[in-house]
């Protein structure tokens, strides 16, 4: 079978027939990370995109599947676990001849997920980053991990951890941390935006468990 | 100064706080304001400012309109402060910015979302106008300072380190995310290569998989680690083929990667061979005579720092390093 002839008839297709509006691919042209220019539609398999993929490359993610599936709009992608491979290094994204972005488009998808129980539940373990934003305004490497990292990066690192301050003071930094009213103004804006809703929505799922 | 097609400051710039810099490599930090001394660069840093949220955005932890609400609150003191250049340390900062930027310039219903919520909170002085912030000229990252200014960096030399063998690895979110506004190539990114050039310290001109990622993956290092170092590999075999004395970041996260993992990746591979991982800002700062523990902050590094320094014949008292853990 010619494939090429394949994915033309198919781009002829939706070209001609100017599918609705509300398949998978318009539901994440009018996302608000999808760059007004995102060239979803324009996709014609090429396969650049998983010849520079690392996912593609140590595991069964597939850039070029992961659109080939957004334009056949198959809804299933958004519950499969695959999407959660991407590495988010935009390889795929800046060698696109078409200005189309799987690692774009990724990132859609798993906020389609994290919509429903099956995205949150691949987050919960990151919490602790959501935790420090809201008291200090400031991102860490999430708690939940410290006990393999420990193991990986040795006592060095536990000793950095305890003696951080006291090294930032021989460096002549100042302090880290934001000024207190900064603080209080960051945790407003995050409560104003919906934010805090969106954490304690994530963190009931995990409660569940 | 070297001719560039997007503006570059040399004044009015908030240095960029970033998380990972701030708590793993604060030598980053402190080398980049030693150099930036050095150069006549203007720069304020302000406590004011939040994370650029990033890790967490990349964890998909964070929603892009609460992304963009801590940009645009963040956009508002560094206007307000007369220092609206953002100059990051770090390619993560550096992307979410400017991503910010355009969606607050560009997407008129998430700005007016944005400052409503301002508004109706109490927190009127963050609201954006649109153009507030140009994303392509208002956004820049230490390494185009370094290299707008790299022809005044010899006249600070201290230190030969041309004896080096140097590899460069550019932060995927410096060169890939927004690669029209990447200098010196994305493709084949040779921004810290031009910057080594001017110290003598010439960096090879090519390895196997230069251009690729560090592996880290924001939940990949974390959530799926074998996926992770898998994909690191590839990267560290090839350093070691070329024999690197050093390797050269411009982002703490990749700087991590490579930093802390080395064991692990020694383990995973069965290969041994010494090199350090440095941010080229480190680098600048050694070869302009700062210290190596309480400028360039070699301690918080997992790899320790000292045979590089051995190799380029410069002192230094290994008891002011009280982080690592000696076989004595």
């Amino acid at each position: 079978m010619d494939y090429g002839c394949v994915i033309l008839k198919k781009l002829g297709r939706r070209e001609m027939t100017n599918e609705s509006e509300d398949d998978l691919a318009h539901k994440i042209l009018k996302d608000i990370k999808a760059p007004s220019d995102l060239g979803l539609l324009r996709c014609v398999q090429c396969g650049l995109c998983t010849s520079m993929c690392p996912a593609s490359r140590h595991s069964e993610y597939d850039a070029r599947e992961i659109i080939k599936r957004v334009l056949d709009n198959d809804e299933s992608i958004i519950e499969d676990e695959i999407i959660w491979n991407c590495f988010y290094c935009y390889t795929c994204h800046s060698v696109c001849p078409v200005g189309n972005s799987v690692c774009e488009v990724n990132q859609i998808l798993r906020q389609m997920a994290i919509d429903k129980d099956v995205g949150k539940k691949q987050i919960e373990s990151f919490m602790s980053f959501a935790d420090s934003f809201l008291e200090e305004g400031l991102g860490i490497i999430p708690k939940e991990y410290h006990g393999q990292l420990k193991i990986d990066y040795g006592k060095h690192w536990e000793n950095l951890q305890e003696n951080l301050q006291e090294v930032r003071e021989e460096l002549g930094l100042d302090s880290m941390f934001l000024l207190p009213e900064a603080k209080e103004s960051v945790d407003k804006t995050l409560d104003a935006i919906g934010f805090k809703k969106r954490v304690d929505s994530i963190k009931e799922v995990r409660n569940r468990k | 100064m070297v001719d560039v097609d997007k503006f570059i400051p040399t004044e009015n710039i908030t240095l960029f706080r970033s998380c990972l810099v701030s708590a793993e490599y604060p030598g980053v930090e402190a080398s980049t304001k030693f150099v930036f001394d050095k150069l006549g660069v203007e720069y304020v840093i302000d406590r004011n400012q939040s994370c650029c949220t990033g890790l967490g955005h990349y964890y998909d932890i964070f929603d892009e309109l609460s992304t963009t609400a801590l940009a645009a609150r963040n956009f508002s003191y560094a206007i307000r402060n007369n220092h609206k250049q953002y100059v990051p340390m770090c390619a993560t900062c550096y992307a979410i910015l400017k991503t910010s930027a355009k969606i607050l310039n560009e997407k008129d219903d998430v700005r007016e979302e944005i400052n409503k919520a301002f508004r109706e909170n109490g927190l009127e002085e963050f609201q954006y106008n649109k153009g507030d912030i140009d994303p392509r000229d208002d956004i820049t990252h230490v390494v185009d300072v370094l290299y707008y200014l790299k022809d005044k960096i010899p006249e600070f030399k201290k230190r030969d380190i041309s004896n080096l063998t140097i590899a460069t690895h550019h932060g995927c979110h410096y060169c890939k995310v927004h690669y029209n506004d990447t200098l010196c190539g994305y493709r084949n990114p040779e921004i810290i290569d031009k910057i080594c050039e001017v110290m003598e310290a010439p960096a090879l001109q090519w390895y196997d998989h230069k251009p690729r990622h560090c592996g880290s993956g924001f939940r990949q290092r974390y959530a799926n680690r074998e996926l992770s170092l898998d994909a690191t590999v590839d990267k560290f075999e090839s350093l070691h083929k070329e024999k690197v004395d050093v390797l050269l970041v411009m982002c703490p996260n990749c700087q991590l990667q490579f930093d802390r993992y080395e064991q692990v990746l020694e383990d995973m591979t069965g290969d041994k061979h010494y090199f350090a991982v440095m941010n080229i800002a480190q680098l600048v700062a050694l070869y302009m005579g700062a210290d190596p523990y309480k400028v360039l902050g070699i301690q918080t590094h997992t790899v320790n720092v000292e045979p590089l320094l051995d190799k380029l014949g410069i002192e230094y008292d290994s008891t002011e390093d009280t982080l690592h853990v000696r076989n004595e």
